[in-house]
Protein backbone atom coordinates (compact mmCIF):
# COMPACT_ATOMS: atom_id res chain seq x y z
CA UNK A 1 0.00 0.00 0.00
CA UNK A 2 2.77 2.38 0.95
CA UNK A 3 4.51 1.66 -2.31
CA UNK A 4 1.34 2.37 -4.27
CA UNK A 5 1.17 5.81 -2.70
CA UNK A 6 4.84 6.65 -3.24
CA UNK A 7 5.67 9.67 -5.38
CA UNK A 8 6.82 7.74 -8.50
CA UNK A 9 3.71 5.53 -8.47
CA UNK A 10 1.48 8.57 -8.09
CA UNK A 11 3.31 10.40 -10.87
CA UNK A 12 2.88 7.42 -13.19
CA UNK A 13 -0.83 7.04 -12.41
CA UNK A 14 -1.40 10.77 -12.80
CA UNK A 15 0.45 10.80 -16.13
CA UNK A 16 -1.63 7.94 -17.50
CA UNK A 17 -4.92 9.44 -16.30
CA UNK A 18 -4.15 12.90 -17.63
CA UNK A 19 -3.15 11.60 -21.05
CA UNK A 20 -6.18 9.29 -21.26
CA UNK A 21 -8.40 12.12 -20.05
CA UNK A 22 -7.21 14.57 -22.66
CA UNK A 23 -7.44 11.99 -25.44
CA UNK A 24 -11.03 11.21 -24.41
CA UNK A 25 -11.81 14.90 -24.11
CA UNK A 26 -10.80 15.54 -27.70
CA UNK A 27 -11.91 12.34 -29.48
CA UNK A 28 -14.72 10.93 -27.37
CA UNK A 29 -16.53 13.86 -25.73
CA UNK A 30 -18.63 15.94 -28.13
CA UNK A 31 -17.94 19.56 -29.00
CA UNK A 32 -19.80 21.78 -26.53
CA UNK A 33 -23.21 22.77 -27.88
CA UNK A 34 -23.11 26.24 -26.33
CA UNK A 35 -21.53 29.30 -27.90
CA UNK A 36 -18.14 28.25 -26.53
CA UNK A 37 -17.79 25.35 -28.91
CA UNK A 38 -14.31 23.92 -29.26
CA UNK A 39 -12.67 26.27 -26.76
CA UNK A 40 -14.65 24.52 -24.02
CA UNK A 41 -12.12 21.64 -24.26
CA UNK A 42 -9.77 23.54 -21.97
CA UNK A 43 -12.29 22.97 -19.18
CA UNK A 44 -11.03 19.39 -18.87
CA UNK A 45 -7.76 20.71 -17.50
CA UNK A 46 -8.71 24.16 -16.23
CA UNK A 47 -11.30 23.07 -13.66
CA UNK A 48 -9.28 20.09 -12.31
CA UNK A 49 -6.25 22.35 -11.87
CA UNK A 50 -8.43 24.77 -9.90
CA UNK A 51 -9.80 21.95 -7.75
CA UNK A 52 -6.31 20.54 -7.11
CA UNK A 53 -5.07 24.00 -6.12
CA UNK A 54 -7.89 24.44 -3.62
CA UNK A 55 -7.31 20.95 -2.20
CA UNK A 56 -3.62 21.77 -1.74
CA UNK A 57 -4.58 24.92 0.20
CA UNK A 58 -6.98 22.80 2.21
CA UNK A 59 -4.14 20.42 3.08
CA UNK A 60 -2.08 23.41 4.20
CA UNK A 61 -5.00 24.59 6.37
CA UNK A 62 -5.37 21.21 8.09
CA UNK A 63 -1.60 20.93 8.50
CA UNK A 64 -1.56 24.39 10.10
CA UNK A 65 -4.17 23.39 12.67
CA UNK A 66 -2.32 20.16 13.41
CA UNK A 67 0.92 22.08 13.80
CA UNK A 68 -0.57 24.56 16.27
CA UNK A 69 -1.98 21.67 18.30
CA UNK A 70 1.12 19.47 18.32
CA UNK A 71 4.05 21.85 17.59
CA UNK A 72 5.41 19.00 15.49
CA UNK A 73 7.62 20.33 12.69
CA UNK A 74 6.47 17.68 10.24
CA UNK A 75 3.12 19.46 9.95
CA UNK A 76 4.86 22.74 9.30
CA UNK A 77 6.75 21.13 6.48
CA UNK A 78 3.59 19.64 5.01
CA UNK A 79 1.89 23.04 5.16
CA UNK A 80 4.82 24.79 3.55
CA UNK A 81 5.06 22.26 0.73
CA UNK A 82 1.29 22.27 0.12
CA UNK A 83 1.20 26.04 -0.17
CA UNK A 84 4.01 25.90 -2.70
CA UNK A 85 2.11 23.38 -4.83
CA UNK A 86 -1.17 25.24 -4.35
CA UNK A 87 0.47 28.43 -5.56
CA UNK A 88 1.80 26.65 -8.63
CA UNK A 89 -1.67 25.34 -9.47
CA UNK A 90 -3.25 28.76 -8.87
CA UNK A 91 -0.92 30.35 -11.38
CA UNK A 92 -1.81 27.62 -13.86
CA UNK A 93 -5.52 28.23 -13.20
CA UNK A 94 -5.09 31.84 -14.15
CA UNK A 95 -3.01 30.99 -17.21
CA UNK A 96 -5.55 28.47 -18.53
CA UNK A 97 -8.39 30.77 -17.49
CA UNK A 98 -6.91 33.64 -19.46
CA UNK A 99 -6.45 31.47 -22.54
CA UNK A 100 -10.05 30.33 -22.27
CA UNK A 101 -11.22 33.87 -21.63
CA UNK A 102 -9.50 35.09 -24.78
CA UNK A 103 -11.13 32.33 -26.83
CA UNK A 104 -14.61 32.52 -25.30
CA UNK A 105 -15.10 36.17 -24.37
CA UNK A 106 -12.45 37.81 -26.55
CA UNK A 107 -10.51 39.35 -23.65
CA UNK A 108 -7.43 38.12 -21.82
CA UNK A 109 -8.67 39.26 -18.47
CA UNK A 110 -12.16 39.70 -17.07
CA UNK A 111 -12.94 40.63 -13.47
CA UNK A 112 -14.93 37.49 -13.06
CA UNK A 113 -15.55 36.07 -9.53
CA UNK A 114 -13.61 32.83 -9.82
CA UNK A 115 -10.66 34.26 -11.72
CA UNK A 116 -10.46 37.15 -9.28
CA UNK A 117 -10.62 34.79 -6.32
CA UNK A 118 -7.66 32.82 -7.66
CA UNK A 119 -5.75 36.02 -8.32
CA UNK A 120 -6.25 37.06 -4.71
CA UNK A 121 -5.38 33.56 -3.51
CA UNK A 122 -2.07 33.94 -5.37
CA UNK A 123 -1.39 37.17 -3.51
CA UNK A 124 -2.42 35.65 -0.20
CA UNK A 125 -0.15 32.67 -0.51
CA UNK A 126 2.67 34.76 -1.96
CA UNK A 127 2.35 36.79 1.25
CA UNK A 128 2.64 33.51 3.18
CA UNK A 129 5.88 32.99 1.33
CA UNK A 130 7.19 36.44 2.21
CA UNK A 131 6.17 35.95 5.84
CA UNK A 132 8.18 32.74 6.07
CA UNK A 133 11.24 34.39 4.61
CA UNK A 134 11.40 37.20 7.17
CA UNK A 135 11.27 35.12 10.36
CA UNK A 136 14.57 33.52 11.29
CA UNK A 137 13.68 31.42 14.28
CA UNK A 138 12.32 28.06 13.14
CA UNK A 139 9.59 27.57 15.76
CA UNK A 140 8.31 31.09 15.42
CA UNK A 141 8.30 30.92 11.64
CA UNK A 142 6.24 27.75 11.75
CA UNK A 143 3.75 29.27 14.18
CA UNK A 144 3.24 32.50 12.23
CA UNK A 145 2.98 30.62 8.98
CA UNK A 146 0.35 28.34 10.49
CA UNK A 147 -1.73 31.25 11.82
CA UNK A 148 -1.57 32.96 8.45
CA UNK A 149 -2.38 29.76 6.53
CA UNK A 150 -5.53 29.33 8.64
CA UNK A 151 -6.69 32.91 8.09
CA UNK A 152 -5.83 32.83 4.39
CA UNK A 153 -7.81 29.65 3.79
CA UNK A 154 -10.84 31.13 5.55
CA UNK A 155 -10.49 34.22 3.39
CA UNK A 156 -10.60 32.41 0.03
CA UNK A 157 -14.31 31.43 0.04
CA UNK A 158 -15.19 34.81 1.59
CA UNK A 159 -13.42 36.53 -1.30
CA UNK A 160 -15.35 34.43 -3.77
CA UNK A 161 -18.58 35.33 -2.05
CA UNK A 162 -17.66 39.03 -2.00
CA UNK A 163 -16.87 39.14 -5.70
CA UNK A 164 -20.37 37.83 -6.32
CA UNK A 165 -21.85 40.86 -4.59
CA UNK A 166 -21.08 42.64 -7.83
CA UNK A 167 -23.41 42.34 -10.82
CA UNK A 168 -23.60 39.04 -12.68
CA UNK A 169 -20.34 37.51 -13.91
CA UNK A 170 -19.40 35.93 -17.22
CA UNK A 171 -18.27 32.59 -15.89
CA UNK A 172 -20.17 29.58 -17.15
CA UNK A 173 -21.74 27.70 -14.25
CA UNK A 174 -21.25 24.13 -15.39
CA UNK A 175 -22.10 22.17 -12.29
CA UNK A 176 -24.39 23.32 -9.52
CA UNK A 177 -27.67 25.19 -9.26
CA UNK A 178 -28.62 26.69 -12.59
CA UNK A 179 -25.71 24.97 -14.27
CA UNK A 180 -25.97 23.41 -17.68
CA UNK A 181 -24.77 20.07 -16.38
CA UNK A 182 -22.60 17.73 -18.40
CA UNK A 183 -23.37 15.07 -20.86
CA UNK A 184 -22.36 11.56 -19.86
CA UNK A 185 -19.40 11.31 -22.22
CA UNK A 186 -18.15 14.70 -21.11
CA UNK A 187 -18.45 13.75 -17.46
CA UNK A 188 -16.31 10.63 -18.01
CA UNK A 189 -13.42 12.56 -19.53
CA UNK A 190 -13.79 15.27 -16.93
CA UNK A 191 -13.77 12.79 -14.05
CA UNK A 192 -10.63 11.11 -15.35
CA UNK A 193 -8.84 14.44 -15.73
CA UNK A 194 -9.95 15.48 -12.26
CA UNK A 195 -8.63 12.28 -10.68
CA UNK A 196 -5.38 12.58 -12.62
CA UNK A 197 -4.85 16.18 -11.57
CA UNK A 198 -5.50 15.40 -7.90
CA UNK A 199 -2.99 12.55 -8.10
CA UNK A 200 -0.47 14.83 -9.73
CA UNK A 201 -0.91 17.28 -6.86
CA UNK A 202 -0.46 14.51 -4.27
CA UNK A 203 2.63 13.27 -6.11
CA UNK A 204 4.16 16.74 -6.19
CA UNK A 205 3.52 17.22 -2.48
CA UNK A 206 5.09 13.84 -1.67
CA UNK A 207 8.09 14.55 -3.80
CA UNK A 208 8.60 17.99 -2.25
CA UNK A 209 8.32 16.49 1.23
CA UNK A 210 11.05 14.03 0.32
CA UNK A 211 13.21 16.89 -0.95
CA UNK A 212 12.71 18.80 2.29
CA UNK A 213 13.70 15.69 4.25
CA UNK A 214 16.87 15.38 2.20
CA UNK A 215 17.65 19.05 2.79
CA UNK A 216 17.35 18.50 6.53
CA UNK A 217 19.62 15.50 6.38
CA UNK A 218 22.22 17.44 4.44
CA UNK A 219 22.10 20.21 7.03
CA UNK A 220 22.44 17.66 9.84
CA UNK A 221 25.40 16.03 8.13
CA UNK A 222 27.03 19.38 7.58
CA UNK A 223 26.69 20.27 11.26
CA UNK A 224 27.98 16.89 12.37
CA UNK A 225 31.02 17.42 10.15
CA UNK A 226 31.55 20.75 11.86
CA UNK A 227 30.66 22.82 8.78
CA UNK B 1 -8.39 41.46 38.07
CA UNK B 2 -11.27 40.26 36.02
CA UNK B 3 -10.99 40.01 32.24
CA UNK B 4 -13.17 43.07 31.82
CA UNK B 5 -11.04 45.15 34.19
CA UNK B 6 -7.89 44.05 32.36
CA UNK B 7 -9.46 44.95 29.04
CA UNK B 8 -10.31 48.41 30.33
CA UNK B 9 -6.86 48.91 31.81
CA UNK B 10 -5.03 48.07 28.57
CA UNK B 11 -7.42 50.16 26.48
CA UNK B 12 -7.02 53.07 28.87
CA UNK B 13 -3.26 52.82 28.72
CA UNK B 14 -3.29 52.93 24.90
CA UNK B 15 -5.66 55.87 24.77
CA UNK B 16 -3.77 57.89 27.37
CA UNK B 17 -0.47 57.26 25.67
CA UNK B 18 -1.82 58.42 22.34
CA UNK B 19 -3.63 61.44 23.73
CA UNK B 20 -0.45 62.59 25.46
CA UNK B 21 1.77 62.46 22.39
CA UNK B 22 -0.90 62.67 19.65
CA UNK B 23 1.75 61.90 17.02
CA UNK B 24 -0.15 58.97 15.54
CA UNK B 25 -3.53 60.67 15.33
CA UNK B 26 -2.21 63.91 13.91
CA UNK B 27 -0.27 62.20 11.14
CA UNK B 28 -3.18 59.91 10.30
CA UNK B 29 -5.62 62.83 10.00
CA UNK B 30 -3.20 64.83 7.88
CA UNK B 31 -2.65 61.80 5.67
CA UNK B 32 -6.38 61.31 5.14
CA UNK B 33 -6.95 64.95 4.24
CA UNK B 34 -4.00 65.01 1.85
CA UNK B 35 -5.23 61.84 0.17
CA UNK B 36 -8.53 63.58 -0.60
CA UNK B 37 -6.77 66.40 -2.40
CA UNK B 38 -4.77 63.91 -4.43
CA UNK B 39 -7.92 61.93 -5.25
CA UNK B 40 -9.67 65.07 -6.40
CA UNK B 41 -6.99 65.80 -8.97
CA UNK B 42 -6.53 62.15 -9.90
CA UNK B 43 -10.20 61.55 -10.71
CA UNK B 44 -11.40 64.90 -12.04
CA UNK B 45 -11.26 64.00 -15.70
CA UNK B 46 -12.90 67.24 -16.80
CA UNK B 47 -13.92 70.53 -15.25
CA UNK B 48 -16.72 70.13 -12.73
CA UNK B 49 -16.86 66.32 -12.97
CA UNK B 50 -19.12 64.69 -10.40
CA UNK B 51 -17.05 62.36 -8.24
CA UNK B 52 -19.97 61.01 -6.23
CA UNK B 53 -19.61 57.57 -7.77
CA UNK B 54 -16.02 57.37 -6.56
CA UNK B 55 -16.94 58.13 -2.96
CA UNK B 56 -16.90 54.55 -1.67
CA UNK B 57 -13.56 53.75 -3.22
CA UNK B 58 -11.90 56.96 -2.16
CA UNK B 59 -13.09 56.76 1.44
CA UNK B 60 -12.12 53.17 2.08
CA UNK B 61 -8.79 53.25 0.30
CA UNK B 62 -7.88 56.24 2.44
CA UNK B 63 -9.03 54.64 5.68
CA UNK B 64 -7.25 51.37 4.95
CA UNK B 65 -3.95 53.11 4.26
CA UNK B 66 -4.35 55.41 7.24
CA UNK B 67 -4.99 52.36 9.40
CA UNK B 68 -1.86 50.67 8.09
CA UNK B 69 0.13 53.71 9.21
CA UNK B 70 -1.52 53.64 12.61
CA UNK B 71 -1.15 49.91 13.18
CA UNK B 72 2.54 49.98 12.41
CA UNK B 73 3.01 52.92 14.71
CA UNK B 74 1.09 51.51 17.63
CA UNK B 75 2.96 48.22 17.65
CA UNK B 76 6.36 49.72 16.90
CA UNK B 77 6.07 51.77 20.08
CA UNK B 78 5.06 48.76 22.13
CA UNK B 79 7.96 46.79 20.79
CA UNK B 80 10.66 49.46 20.99
CA UNK B 81 9.83 50.47 24.54
CA UNK B 82 9.46 46.81 25.57
CA UNK B 83 5.89 47.56 26.71
CA UNK B 84 4.69 44.35 25.18
CA UNK B 85 7.17 42.25 27.13
CA UNK B 86 5.84 43.81 30.30
CA UNK B 87 2.30 43.20 29.22
CA UNK B 88 3.05 39.56 28.45
CA UNK B 89 4.61 39.10 31.88
CA UNK B 90 1.37 40.18 33.54
CA UNK B 91 -1.14 37.45 34.30
CA UNK B 92 -3.39 38.62 31.46
CA UNK B 93 -5.19 36.39 29.04
CA UNK B 94 -3.70 36.89 25.57
CA UNK B 95 -7.16 37.17 24.08
CA UNK B 96 -7.89 40.08 26.42
CA UNK B 97 -4.84 41.84 25.00
CA UNK B 98 -6.20 41.24 21.51
CA UNK B 99 -9.63 42.65 22.26
CA UNK B 100 -8.19 45.66 24.08
CA UNK B 101 -5.77 46.42 21.25
CA UNK B 102 -8.53 46.02 18.68
CA UNK B 103 -10.78 48.35 20.66
CA UNK B 104 -7.98 50.92 20.92
CA UNK B 105 -7.36 50.86 17.18
CA UNK B 106 -11.10 51.12 16.59
CA UNK B 107 -11.30 54.25 18.72
CA UNK B 108 -8.43 55.85 16.76
CA UNK B 109 -10.01 54.97 13.44
CA UNK B 110 -13.35 56.41 14.57
CA UNK B 111 -11.69 59.65 15.67
CA UNK B 112 -10.08 60.00 12.25
CA UNK B 113 -13.35 59.27 10.52
CA UNK B 114 -15.17 61.82 12.66
CA UNK B 115 -12.87 64.45 11.17
CA UNK B 116 -12.51 63.01 7.68
CA UNK B 117 -16.08 62.11 6.74
CA UNK B 118 -17.56 65.63 7.07
CA UNK B 119 -14.67 67.14 5.13
CA UNK B 120 -15.02 64.42 2.55
CA UNK B 121 -18.75 65.06 2.18
CA UNK B 122 -18.07 68.77 1.76
CA UNK B 123 -15.52 68.10 -0.98
CA UNK B 124 -17.11 65.35 -3.00
CA UNK B 125 -20.80 64.75 -2.41
CA UNK B 126 -22.98 66.99 -4.49
CA UNK B 127 -26.36 65.99 -3.14
CA UNK B 128 -28.04 66.13 0.25
CA UNK B 129 -27.07 63.04 2.17
CA UNK B 130 -28.08 63.68 5.77
CA UNK B 131 -31.05 61.35 5.35
CA UNK B 132 -28.71 58.52 4.34
CA UNK B 133 -26.45 58.89 7.35
CA UNK B 134 -27.83 55.91 9.25
CA UNK B 135 -27.10 53.20 6.66
CA UNK B 136 -23.67 54.76 6.13
CA UNK B 137 -22.91 54.66 9.85
CA UNK B 138 -23.85 50.98 9.93
CA UNK B 139 -21.45 50.25 7.05
CA UNK B 140 -18.78 52.33 8.73
CA UNK B 141 -18.98 50.56 12.09
CA UNK B 142 -19.08 47.05 10.67
CA UNK B 143 -16.22 47.65 8.25
CA UNK B 144 -14.14 49.35 10.95
CA UNK B 145 -14.54 46.39 13.25
CA UNK B 146 -13.30 44.00 10.56
CA UNK B 147 -10.37 46.24 9.63
CA UNK B 148 -9.28 46.65 13.24
CA UNK B 149 -9.59 43.03 14.31
CA UNK B 150 -7.76 41.64 11.30
CA UNK B 151 -5.28 44.51 11.38
CA UNK B 152 -4.45 43.98 15.04
CA UNK B 153 -3.84 40.27 14.55
CA UNK B 154 -1.60 40.79 11.52
CA UNK B 155 0.28 43.74 13.03
CA UNK B 156 1.09 41.54 16.01
CA UNK B 157 2.63 38.99 13.68
CA UNK B 158 4.45 41.44 11.42
CA UNK B 159 6.07 43.43 14.21
CA UNK B 160 7.86 40.26 15.37
CA UNK B 161 9.46 39.68 11.99
CA UNK B 162 12.55 41.11 10.38
CA UNK B 163 10.78 43.34 7.86
CA UNK B 164 8.12 44.65 10.27
CA UNK B 165 6.16 47.55 8.75
CA UNK B 166 7.02 46.41 5.24
CA UNK B 167 5.28 43.11 5.79
CA UNK B 168 1.98 44.37 7.19
CA UNK B 169 0.44 45.69 3.94
CA UNK B 170 1.40 42.51 2.09
CA UNK B 171 -0.37 40.37 4.68
CA UNK B 172 -3.24 42.74 5.33
CA UNK B 173 -4.35 43.97 1.91
CA UNK B 174 -5.19 40.66 0.19
CA UNK B 175 -7.13 39.53 3.27
CA UNK B 176 -9.14 42.73 3.52
CA UNK B 177 -10.21 42.85 -0.15
CA UNK B 178 -13.58 41.08 0.42
CA UNK B 179 -14.45 43.58 3.14
CA UNK B 180 -13.44 46.44 0.84
CA UNK B 181 -15.63 45.13 -1.96
CA UNK B 182 -18.67 45.16 0.32
CA UNK B 183 -17.87 48.43 2.09
CA UNK B 184 -17.06 50.44 -1.04
CA UNK B 185 -20.12 49.09 -2.84
CA UNK B 186 -22.42 49.94 0.04
CA UNK B 187 -20.91 53.39 0.61
CA UNK B 188 -21.21 54.32 -3.05
CA UNK B 189 -24.81 53.08 -3.16
CA UNK B 190 -25.69 55.17 -0.13
CA UNK B 191 -23.97 58.37 -1.21
CA UNK B 192 -24.57 58.27 -4.95
CA UNK B 193 -28.04 56.78 -5.11
CA UNK B 194 -29.39 57.50 -1.65
CA UNK B 195 -30.62 53.97 -1.09
CA UNK B 196 -31.74 52.89 2.37
CA UNK B 197 -31.05 49.85 4.49
CA UNK B 198 -32.98 47.57 2.12
CA UNK B 199 -30.57 47.93 -0.79
CA UNK B 200 -27.39 47.63 1.25
CA UNK B 201 -28.77 44.84 3.44
CA UNK B 202 -26.87 42.04 1.70
CA UNK B 203 -23.60 43.93 2.01
CA UNK B 204 -24.24 44.75 5.66
CA UNK B 205 -24.90 41.10 6.39
CA UNK B 206 -21.74 40.19 4.56
CA UNK B 207 -19.73 42.67 6.65
CA UNK B 208 -21.29 41.30 9.82
CA UNK B 209 -20.35 37.77 8.78
CA UNK B 210 -16.81 38.87 7.90
CA UNK B 211 -16.37 40.47 11.32
CA UNK B 212 -17.73 37.43 13.13
CA UNK B 213 -15.55 34.96 11.22
CA UNK B 214 -12.33 36.88 11.71
CA UNK B 215 -12.99 37.80 15.32
CA UNK B 216 -13.41 34.09 16.04
CA UNK B 217 -10.34 33.19 13.96
CA UNK B 218 -8.26 35.82 15.73
CA UNK B 219 -9.58 34.73 19.11
CA UNK B 220 -8.46 31.19 18.33
CA UNK B 221 -5.01 32.07 16.99
CA UNK B 222 -3.90 35.17 18.92
CA UNK B 223 -2.22 33.09 21.59
CA UNK B 224 0.16 31.83 18.95
CA UNK B 225 0.54 35.13 17.13
CA UNK B 226 1.69 37.10 20.15
CA UNK B 227 4.25 34.47 21.15
CA UNK B 228 5.77 33.59 24.48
Amino acid sequence: MKKLLSAPALFAAAGVLLVVGVVLAFWYSPIDASSMGFSQKILYYHAPIAAAGLVAYGVAFVAAILYLRSQDMKWDRLGYVSVRIGLLFSILVMATGMIWGKAAWGVWWAWEPRLTTFLLACFLYAAYWVLRSVVDEEQRRATYAAVFAIIAFIDVPITFFATRLLPEGLHPVVIGPGGGGMEGSMAVSFGICMLGMLMLMAALIRRDLAIEDLKDRVTDLKTSLGG
Amino acid sequence: MSGWAQFKAILRKDLIRELRTRDMLVSMILFVLLAMIIFHYAFTVKEGADLTYFTGGMLWVTFIFAMLLGLNRSFAQEKDEHCLDGLLLCPVDRVTIFFAKTAGNLVFLLIIQAVAVPVFALFFIQRGFLGDLLPFLAVLLLADLGICSLGTLLATISMNTRSRDLLLPILFLPLIVPLLIAATGATTLVFAEGVGFGSVGARLLFLLGFDAVFLVAAWGTYDFAIGE
